[in-house]
Formats: structure tokens, C-alpha cells, sequence
């Protein structure tokens, strides 16, 4: 039915101007979201509650950022992928709050502690105010159950950092060699993978851990997307702490995140840097498309979404793209140091690290907005300090963890031409950090690199502010 | 105090770097300026977070809500005219004008009763389908086409008595 146009057709059709939210705005209507939910939560248990037992909890965490606000919560994710294998064999530990331990605990009236001197080497979260953590804790010869020498443990965070508590970890000690694990991803609070060497998984927010056979190879990297984790299982020489050093060939594996069932990806096997020289692979992945970064310095992809074949990036005319550098030997976390790849925004971002000059680094940006088919340059990080990580952020810009702090840029690489940087206020771990990665634009997390720091860092601003977690 | 999924708190961010900017521009139209338009979009995607992993279809109920604010804040510039009105004789009627050109039919569309409004605005000015405006209000669809009939209606009469 055609009706005739009048004022209010007129007015009806009239574009609608998008207006553009001020920085900061999605994490503000988070936390004023979570507030609500918290109240509501609040009046629904008010009703039943009698007597209130426990402990005032008063958020440690204060960031002195442009708002001057205490922030609410932290976030930050981290990233590395995890491996798996299925089948037979697997040994089911469970464990006592916050260390290794051997036997399911009753769900306690107040969270557990934190073991003392909580040395935290990964950090994982899967929201903004939900986020594990694993490292060393205690004094050897003192942990346990079941091992008084077994001391890794796992704390966690609902509240973003603000406040930590015991969680049962994985009975397996630091890495040496092919044995222990450093690093941790979670999907959603309830399933989460320790590794680094070895590979363990839980599916039910800690309280019993499954170690996954990896039939020799060590567990370097690993990521969880939409249901499904993916690892690279690496084969290695190395002894000692620095278990991803002497990794010479590559292989990506893939499990449902809910089950331990892991098997190859199709495509992405066998990879070797030139030469079988050691080296180390690194996976992004992204809501649709992963991304491997081969040790030969080349680019593979596939869907995330369904269990297709993951593939060479090629060039417009069908070569493998060669990547301006190639990961080269791994830090001790297993992640490369000559080259970091990050997603960010639409696209992918590298940074090329030249070798260390005293405590200077040439580092090279590069961003790719076709999946790694091109790459731009990006201009230059700031030289001084060695570059230990790179996250990327939904909105573009792009984050360095250095040996001296964190830098990041206050624009996304792209059209816009070389990224501009600041040096992040707060991020004062003595010998910088060893990962920092953004679960948000604004909210992100960094992991200091001297180990027996026992706190986390947080960001609510996209970078430019720093506040300090401790980890107790 | 539920928490966010990783995969809903991708969900939700994408959702808001996909909506926010046409959500206040589409607010921006129907309120005097953008510190409103932002604090109504921004107030909408609170309260969408906040009961996030109970709906179905949070775009519906994120211009849902909006559509509710929007109204919220007119009656409550309003009460503050005619309060100003009351109190100073020498402000003319419509003292606050709006600066763009929307402003007749806006407040002819201000106008409307709830009943009428709502589906107006979340029809022809959001564009979402009788289908889903019917649910997002709970009416049939025969009301709602009914009720669209009827604002188009009254809005064109009162058009023409103005121009005619």
C-alpha cells in the first residue's frame, strides 16, 4: 500500500548520524551493569540471610588514572593455546585450594587462602572480573598434599583482581625439562588448561585436573575460542626451566573445549623452522579465523569454527607469505621473542624484535588487514628495554610488554600511518613484565617477568594507567 | 553475583562497537542534544548488560528500552518547562528550541500516546519488522499494524492542521 509522502516520510527517511561513544564508555556501562546485577543479588539474598559471617573485603587495587576512580574490576586475557590428547591413560588429580593436593575439598563457607609468596606466572581471564592465575607458591618441601614438594598452585579472582583465593591445582611441579606446567587459559571459569610442558585441563573450575598425554611433545602455547581449544605440541630437547628452548617441530592440535579429546589439525603439522634449527610457533586466534605463526616465519590459517583444514597464507598470487621475521627461540613462557603476533581490531599486528643492543631493541611494527595476506609497516616501538609480549586491542591499539614496563599506542595501526606511543603510568615491576594482554579496549592484565613478584598488574584505561594486584 | 561468559562479553562488545553509534544518533533525533543521546544509549546498554543472559534478542530490547527512556526524558523536560513557565511569565511558551529541523514532527511524534508511540518509533524509525515489534510489545501484530495505522493517522491530521 503506497502511501502518499508527507512531512512525516520526510522525516522518517532522514539519515540517522551515528554518534560515536566516548572512550571508555562500554567498560563504564559494564561495571555500572554489574553493580546493578550485584544489588539485585544483594536484595534476592537479604531475604533469607540471618546471621552474615566472614570477612569485609576492601579492594586493594587502586589505579590513579585520568577519572581518578577506584576501578571495579580487571581484566585482561591471556593468551596462549593449549594441545591436547585424548585417550587412554589419563590420571585424574584433584586438588586442595590453591596447591597441588589429591582429594576434592567441600565447597567451603569462605573462600580458601592463598598460599604465602604466590609467584604468578600466567594469568588468564575470562571476563572482566574473572580470572585465574598459576605460579609457585609456598616453600618446597612444605606444599602439598600430596607432594610437600609440588608447590604450583592456582588462585582466582571474581571481583577483577581485587581480591584472590584458593583454587586446587594441577599436581605437577614448576617446568624442567619436559615435566610441569607455567601457564593457564580458561574458557569460561569452568574449563581451563594448565601447560607448559605438560598439559592438564579441568572442567570443573578447578577441583580435579586430568593430565593430557602428549606422547612426548611439550605443550607451547595454547588458546580457547567459541567452544574449541587448540595447542602446539612441540618436540623438544631442552632440560631445565626453559622447557620451550630446544623446540624444533611443531604441530597443531585441537580439542571441544568441554572434552578432553584432542586430535591433529589438518594443514598445520610438522612444521620446522629452516634448517630444523630450534625455534617456537605462536597461535592467535580470533572469533572466526586462528592464525599460527610457524617457526619458519610463515603464516597458517583456518576456521575456529569448524574443524576444516587450516592452510598456508598466501599472497594474492598464490606464494606463501613470508613474514617480515620469524619467531626464532622461545622465552622461558614458551612465547617467541623475535617475533609477537597479536590481533587487533580487524587485524593482525607483528612485531619484529632486532637482536638486544644492552637494554635497546630496534622493534619493528607491522599490521596485516587481509589475514596476514600483506603487511604494512607500522613504524617503530620506543627502542630502549627488550620486548617480552604484544596484545592488541578490539579497537586498535596495540600494547608492548617490555623489560622496562609497558608501552602502548594511542592509535590503531592501519590507514592512520606509524603507531605513536606513551609509556604506560604505574607499570613499575622491577625487570618489567613478561605478558600483558587485553580482555577488553580498556581493561587489561600484565604478568611482571621477575617470578617472585606474587602480584598481577591492571589496567581499566586502555593501557595508560597501571595499578598492582597482589596475589594473597 | 553472575559473571560474564567470555563468549557473552565478546558477544555484548560487539554488540555495542556494532549499535552504540546508530542507537545515540537514533536517539540523538528524538532528544536536544548529544550528552543526552549518549546517557539514554549508554543507560540502555546498562540495563541490557545487566539482564544479558536472559534475552533472546537484545537489539529488541536494547531500542526497547531506549524507546522508554526517550519518553521518560520528555516528560521530564516536560515538568521542567512548564515549572519554568510557571515561574517566569516573559519565557515564551517554547522557549527551548531545538536546533534541528526534526523538531515538528518530533514533537508531534512526543505527542502521540504511549500506545501509539512505541510501535512508531520501533517500526518506522528503528526499522524492525511488525513481527518483532508485536512481540517486543506484546501485542498481536493485527493491533500493532492497527496501532501504526492510527499514529500515522493522527500525526498527519495534526500535520495538516498546521500547515493548512
Amino acid at each position: 500500500m503506497d502511501e502518499p509522502r508527507d512531512d512525516i516520510d520526510t522525516w522518517l527517511e532522514e539519515r540517522v548520524t551515528p554518534l560515536q561513544p566516548h572512550p571508555g564508555t562500554f567498560e563504564q556501562i559494564r561495571r555500572r551493569a554489574r553493580r546493578r546485577k550485584a544489588g539485585r543479588a544483594a536484595l534476592t539474598a537479604a531475604g533469607a540471610v540471618v546471621v552474615l559471617a566472614g570477612a569485609i573485603t576492601v579492594p586493594r587495587l587502586i589505579l590513579n588514572g585520568p577519572a581518578g576512580g577506584t576501578p571495579v574490576a580487571g581484566s585482561g586475557t591471556s593468551t596462549p593455546a593449549r594441545p591436547s590428547s585424548t585417550g587412554p591413560g589419563k590420571l585424574q588429580s584433584t586438588g586442595t585450594p590453591g596447591q597441588a593436593t589429591s582429594s576434592p575439598t567441600p565447597t567451603p563457607t569462605a573462600p580458601p587462602p592463598v598460599p604465602p609468596n604466590f609467584a604468578a606466572s600466567s594469568v588468564t581471564f575470562v571476563s572482566t572480573s574473572t580470572g585465574w592465575v598459576i605460579g609457585q607458591a609456598g616453600t618446597p618441601g612444605h606444599c602439598g598434599p600430596p607432594n610437600a614438594n609440588i608447590c604450583t598452585s592456582v588462585a582466582a579472582t571474581d571481583d577483577g583482581g581485587s581480591t584472590w583465593h584458593g583454587v586446587p591445582a594441577p599436581v605437577t611441579g614448576a617446568p624442567n625439562g619436559a615435566s610441569g606446567v607455567s601457564q593457564i587459559r580458561s574458557l569460561d571459569g569452568a574449563s581451563a588448561w594448565a601447560f607448559g610442558p605438560q598439559l592438564y585441563a579441568t572442567h570443573d573450575g578447578g577441583q580435579t585436573w586430568a593430565h593430557i598425554p602428549t606422547h612426548g611433545t611439550r605443550v607451547t602455547d595454547l588458546e580457547t575460542v567459541s567452544g574449541t581449544v587448540y595447542a602446539v605440541w612441540a618436540k623438544c630437547a631442552s632440560t631445565g626451566t626453559d622447557f620451550a628452548a630446544g623446540c624444533t617441530t611443531f604441530s597443531l592440535y585441537s580439542s571441544p573445549a568441554g572434552h578432553d579429546n584432542w586430535s591433529p589439525v589438518p594443514g598445520a603439522t610438522g612444521l620446522q623452522a629452516s634448517g630444523g634449527a630450534p625455534g617456537t610457533a605462536q597461535l592467535v586466534l580470533t572469533g572466526t579465523t586462528g592464525y599460527l605463526m610457524t617457526p619458519g616465519g610463515q603464516l597458517s590459517s583456518g576456521p575456529v569454527t569448524s574443524p576444516a583444514r587450516w592452510r598456508t597464507v598466501t599472497t594474492a598470487a598464490g606464494v606463501p607469505v613470508s613474514l617480515p621475521c620469524a619467531p626464532g627461540a622461545a622465552e622461558t613462557g614458551g612465547h617467541p621473542l623475535q617475533a609477537m603476533l597479536a590481533s587487533t581490531g580487524p587485524g593482525l599486528v607483528l612485531l619484529c624484535a632486532d637482536q638486544a643492543s644492552g637494554n635497546r631493541q630496534a622493534k619493528t611494527l607491522y599490521y596485516s588487514a587481509d589475514g596476514g595476506r600483506s603487511w604494512s609497516p607500522a613504524g617503530s616501538a620506543p627502542a630502549r628495554s627488550i620486548a617480552m609480549s604484544l596484545s592488541g586491542t578490539p579497537t586498535g591499539p596495540v600494547l608492548v610488554a617490555t623489560s622496562g614496563g609497558i608501552v602502548f599506542s594511542t592509535n590503531a595501526p592501519g590507514a592512520s600511518g606509524a603507531l605513536t606511543w606513551r609509556t604506560a603510568r604505574g607499570a613499575t615491576a622491577a625487570g618489567g613484565y613478561s605478558y600483558v594482554g587485553m580482555t577488553t579496549s580498556d581493561q587489561g592484565v600484565a604478568v611482571p617477568a621477575n617470578v617472585s613478584a606474587d602480584a598481577v598488574w591492571f589496567t581499566y584505561d586502555g593501557g595508560a594507567h597501571w595499578g598492582e594486584s597482589p596475589v594473597r | 553475583m553472575g559473571t560474564f561468559r567470555a563468549s557473552d562479553r565478546l558477544a555484548a562488545e560487539e554488540l555495542f562497537h556494532a549499535c552504540y553509534p546508530r542507537l545515540a544518533g537514533w536517539v540523538r533525533r528524538l532528544v536536544d542534544d548529544d550528552d543526552t543521546a549518549h546517557e539514554i544509549a549508554s543507560e540502555a546498554f546498562t540495563r541490557l548488560l545487566a539482564r544479558w543472559s536472559s534475552l533472546d534478542n537484545p537489539q529488541s530490547y536494547l531500542y526497547m528500552i531506549a524507546t522508554n527512556l526517550i519518553r521518560d526524558h520528555w516528560r521530564k523536560v516536560g515538568r521542567e518547562r512548564r515549572a519554568l513557565r510557571a515561574v517566569s511569565a516573559t519565557i515564551p511558551a517554547e522557549s527551548v528550541h531545538h536546533p534541528s529541523q526534526d523538531v515538528d514532527v518530533r514533537a508531534l511524534i512526543q505527542g502521540l500516546p504511549d500506545r501509539l508511540r512505541q510501535p512508531f518509533l520501533l517500526h518506522y524509525y528503528a526499522g524492525f519488522p511488525i513481527r518483532d515489534v508485536a512481540e517486543m510489545l506484546g501485542r498481536p501484530e493485527g493491533t500493532v499494524k492497527a496501532d501504526l495505522y492510527h499514529a500515522r493517522a493522527r500525526l498527519r491530521a495534526v500535520l495538516g492542521e498546521a500547515h493548512g
